[in-house]
């Protein structure tokens, strides 16, 4: 029986979740819930335009550089340019997309392999935002600033309901739309999108910039949550959020995956890592599992398929 | 093609090998701008240049080949840290010097060979596995040595890293030996001329007959003995091994085989050009010391070298298509 | 591959037993039961010499009091936003006192602040929050940023003169420890050494390597320059290496901060004549002994000393208990310490 990936995640989300339960019966309560998965909602935003460009059968590493650009770029231009915070908010926004947009050149314009961009924009965004910053940090956020990442809204914290409403959208713009339907196509057999008239370059652009703005958002969430803007922010979100990508079913050589098992599989890397601090495991126990996990669910994945479906 | 008729000889060479000349030139370009300043082009500090690259190289080599054929290993840095520490390990345990080389060499190889495993036979892409890998290795040298760092090595430790043979240091002689050997197998052997079919394209290369699984698996376990001769080189210059060595490591790697000319989507690329890119980030490195670049902008300017230098060759190829 | 899952089913096995294993080494239990105080105490990063020193100082005086349950934790890299799930997890679990050496003061206040808000007590020790914001009771200092940056100028001062050009290696750029010793360094250079100069301030991270090729360089670029400044745990063993093996030692002094372990060997041959530090033992010692205190509502503020065990007493500052001056090995005492 072929076990559709995202059951598989559901049950194994379930399963892990009772057995942390056991180890802390701490683990359940509405308030560990809730504050795991309001920590996991910056890297989920990044994820979830993760889970595209990977469907895509491209990457990008570099959308923890981006976060560190757009982060001191919003604090650069309310602190030393005086600009109004939701102005700075706004360009960093743009930064961004603009970032992500430059990526997608590189990819689609000039042919060069997502993997190679990325790697060296990683670096080079993250240069430039060590060198505009001269490495200072800029804090003393306003308090409405702060609320987007630090506060609630009917008890539920405020970036959980931004994640949720993203992922809803990614879900829709996927599933239901013909864009979404040529982002599978692209990631599928890009030769074969292109001949039925699939404007691959442009669809293949407004995904990297998508995932730059995607980054850029959690960065203005980040800042909100630590109130601190600095150019080292987010770095590693990059490797946790392809983790999570992966680990909820988009095949790394593209044309399948969804928004859903991604969500699950932030899940499951949060609540994994809040139950064994819960039962005093050591950080580097953890950090040992979670890589276990990640290989463990991709092979029993891959083996329901060989004894399943094909 | 017409040129061909005109110098045929001269035209296939480019194609050949245009990507490493262009590395090379590259590399000369930089020198000659480095060397503007005072004591750049000393002998001392070539000399340390050559010895600060040598690890990177030699693990570049066998991320060459991992590329080659088709895979990734992000796991590299964290492998590094591993087999430093085993080095390290052994060479205070009392250990021969034999032995101490052998065993980081050794730890690599099992590494290595458990990912080939992973990648080859148990069929999972290679980027999970080695994601995966990395967060088990980096939890597990910390949980094994409980974060101390190995100190109160035996001064022999230090005669891999810091030992010269006719003037020439011991790290310079491994790398190069290591490229050459390398080169060899890729070049002039059975298997590498299987590596390089497996890149590019596994289909046709398993109904050639090669046995895909088992190159793939051979090639993870060789690139992880490296690893472990380079962290041998690079931990046996210091004088206490850090439990968190090689953060980054794989990048540098991966950098250095990228901008060495090998096609990520493998089939493609020689070894000459990883080692040359190797040590044109050390260069590069180095360099903008020399040079006094504020060192809040340093690290931009290495990413945007490697951007360039990527950018560039993609649109040499560009141009030379047909 | 039917092969596969037999080893899959291992692997699942392999995971459990590490959680078991896991569990059993850092001593599993409810909290807050019997009559043991639960500690909790975070280093900025777990894998660091120092803050293995520190977590010794720390099991040491949980042995000596008798009725501590400690929790020593932390994330494998020294990002704040990695700290603050710790935080989160031991406020849910009241745990009676919550120790930690913040990565940054701002971003880890509100966690603390909530910690406060259910009850449980905050006091911060090697690298401090934000007062207000987090609402923290003390904070145990080992000794102050102004002392630290004069003890490693004067003493650079007298090894290297005083219009010596000097270089500083230190770790990240965006390192609020070594920002403050650097502002520190800078002015106090300024006021009592005019002659005194800093050519170039490089970041090596917390990379061994980096730190040695980069004071390579540094000597190389600037051969005039007299002394080397290596202000982490990780740069200044790196930079010793460096300047040793350049054949400098004596010629260029270096002057740091580190464990005495790690850079007994270049003490001993004369590549430095002197490491500064406190002592992290007695960092972990005195923070542990300051927890219960707070919890049981013995130091509250206004106190002016503090008795702690076999350090006997030390200063408080306003909310500061101060460790001491910052401690000097040199090849004659440097022997008798094991961290």
């Amino acid at each position: 029986m072929k076990v559709r990936r995202e059951v598989l995640l559901l049950f194994l989300l379930l399963a892990e979740m009772a057995l942390m339960q056991s180890l802390s019966p701490l683990f359940l309560t509405p308030d560990n819930l809730i504050e795991v998965v309001r920590q996991s909602a910056e890297i989920g935003l990044i994820a979830l335009a993760m889970t595209l460009v990977i469907i895509t059968a491209g990457i990008d590493l570099s959308v923890g550089s981006i976060v560190g650009l757009s982060i001191i770029m919003m604090g650069m231009l309310w602190e030393d340019a005086g600009l109004p915070l939701w102005v700075a908010v706004l360009l960093a926004l743009l930064t961004g997309t603009l970032l992500g947009g430059f990526n997608g050149t590189l990819i689609t314009l000039i042919g060069i392999p997502p993997l190679i961009v990325t790697l060296a924009t990683m670096a080079g965004f993250r240069g430039i935002a060590l060198g505009m910053s001269q490495a200072r940090s800029i804090r003393n956020f306003p308090e409405g600033f702060l609320h987007l990442g630090q506060g609630y809204a009917v008890g539920i914290p405020v970036q959980v309901w931004i994640l949720a409403v993203a992922a809803l959208l990614f879900h829709l713009a996927l599933t239901r739309t013909a864009w979404g339907r040529s982002v599978f196509g692209i990631g599928a057999n890009e030769a074969a999108a292109r001949l039925s008239g699939v404007p691959v370059n442009r669809v293949k652009l407004q995904v990297y910039m998508l995932s730059g703005f995607m980054s850029a958002l959690a960065a203005v969430i980040y800042a909100a949550h630590v109130s601190v803007a600095k150019p080292d922010a987010g770095l590693g979100f990059e490797l946790t959020a392809i983790t999570a990508v992966v680990l909820g079913g988009t095949a790394v050589s593209g044309g399948e995956g969804g928004v859903l098992g991604t969500l699950i599989a932030l899940l499951m890397v949060g609540f994994l890592r809040s139950g064994l601090t819960l039962a005093r495991v050591p950080s580097e126990a953890q950090d040992m599992m979670v890589g276990l996990l990640l290989i463990l669910v991709v092979a029993v994945d891959r083996w329901s398929r060989r004894t399943g479906g094909d | 093609m017409t040129s061909e008729r005109i110098s045929p000889t001269r035209f296939v060479l480019w194609r050949q090998y245009g990507r490493e000349m262009s590395v090379g030139v590259f590399l000369l370009l930089l020198l000659g701008y480095f060397g503007t300043t005072p004591g750049f082009l000393q002998t001392d500090n070539l000399r340390d240049i050559l010895i600060n690259a040598a690890p990177l190289v030699i693990a570049a080599c066998g991320m060459t080949m991992v590329i080659i054929a088709g895979m990734i290993d992000i796991s590299a840095g964290s492998a590094l840290a591993v087999c430093a520490v085993v080095a390290g390990l052994t060479a205070r345990s009392g250990a021969s010097l034999p032995l101490v080389i052998l065993m980081p060499m050794l730890a690599g190889a099992v590494i290595g060979a458990v990912n080939g495993w992973l990648v080859a036979f148990v069929r999972i892409p290679a980027i999970i596995v080695t994601l995966g890998m990395m967060s088990v290795l980096r939890g597990g040298i910390i949980w094994w040595t409980r974060g101390e760092w190995i100190g109160n090595l035996p001064p022999s430790f230090s005669a891999v890293g810091r030992g010269e043979i006719a003037g020439i240091p011991l790290p310079v002689w491994i790398a190069f030996g290591i490229v050459l050997a390398t080169a060899l197998l890729l070049a002039r052997t059975p298997l590498g001329r299987h590596i390089y079919a497996v890149g590019g394209n596994p289909v046709a290369a398993t109904r050639m007959g090669i046995p895909v699984r088992r190159v793939l698996w051979l090639v993870f376990t060789l690139h992880g003995m490296l690893l472990g001769l380079s962290a041998l080189v690079y931990a046996s210059r210091f004088s206490v091994i850090q439990s968190n060595a090689g953060a980054g490591f794989e990048l540098l790697a991966i950098s250095a085989v990228v901008v060495g000319g090998v096609n990520i989507f493998g089939g493609q690329g020689t070894v000459w050009g990883s080692a040359i890119a190797g040590l044109l980030l050390q260069v590069i490195s180095t360099g903008l010391i020399f040079r006094r670049v504020s060192e809040y902008w340093a690290p931009s300017v290495q990413g945007a070298l490697v951007l360039l230098a990527v950018v560039a060759d993609a649109l040499r190829t560009r141009r030379a298509r047909p | 591959m039917r092969k596969a899952f037999p080893i899959i089913l291992s692997l699942a096995g392999v995971m459990l037993l590490l959680i078991a294993c896991g569990k059993k080494q850092a001593g599993s239990g409810a909290t807050g039961t019997g009559a043991k105080l639960v500690v909790a105490v975070m280093p900025k990063l777990k894998g660091i010499d120092y803050f293995n020193a520190v977590e010794r100082g720390a099991r040491e005086a949980a042995q000596e009091l008798g009725d501590i349950d400690l929790t020593h934790d932390g994330p494998t890299e020294g990002k704040v936003d990695q700290q603050i799930p710790f935080i989160e997890s031991w406020t849910l679990q009241k745990v009676d006192v919550i120790a930690v050496a913040c990565n940054d003061p701002d971003a880890i206040s509100p966690a603390l602040k909530r910690a406060r808000d259910k009850g449980v007590h905050v006091i911060t020790y090697d690298a401090d929050a934000n007062a207000e914001k987090s609402g923290r009771e003390f904070f145990v200092n080992q000794a102050t940023f102004e002392d630290i940056g004069r003890a490693l100028v004067d003493e650079m001062a007298s090894q290297a003169g005083e219009d010596a050009k000097v270089a500083i290696v230190s770790s990240s750029p965006t390192a609020p420890n070594q920002n403050a010793w650097i502002a520190v360094m800078k002015r106090y250079m300024a006021e009592k050494y005019p002659k005194m100069q800093i050519v170039t301030i490089q970041y090596p991270e917390e990379d061994q390597g980096r730190a040695f090729s980069m004071t390579q360089d540094i000597l190389k670029t600037y051969p005039d320059v007299k002394g080397v400044f290596g202000l982490s745990s990780v740069a200044f063993p790196g930079a010793a290496d460096a300047v040793r093996q350049a054949g400098k030692s004596g010629k260029v002094a270096v002057v740091g901060l580190s464990t005495p372990k790690s850079m007994k060997e270049f003490v001993k041959d004369g590549t430095v004549k002197t490491v500064i530090l406190w002592n992290p033992v007695d960092l972990g010692y005195l923070t542990v002994y300051v927890a219960k205190a707070v919890a049981e509502g013995k130091l509250k503020p206004g106190a002016t000393e503090f008795e702690a065990g076999r350090l006997g007493k030390v200063k408080v500052e306003g909310d500061q208990v101060l460790l001491g001056p910052p401690m000097k090995f040199t090849a004659e005492n440097i022997d008798q310490y094991d961290f």
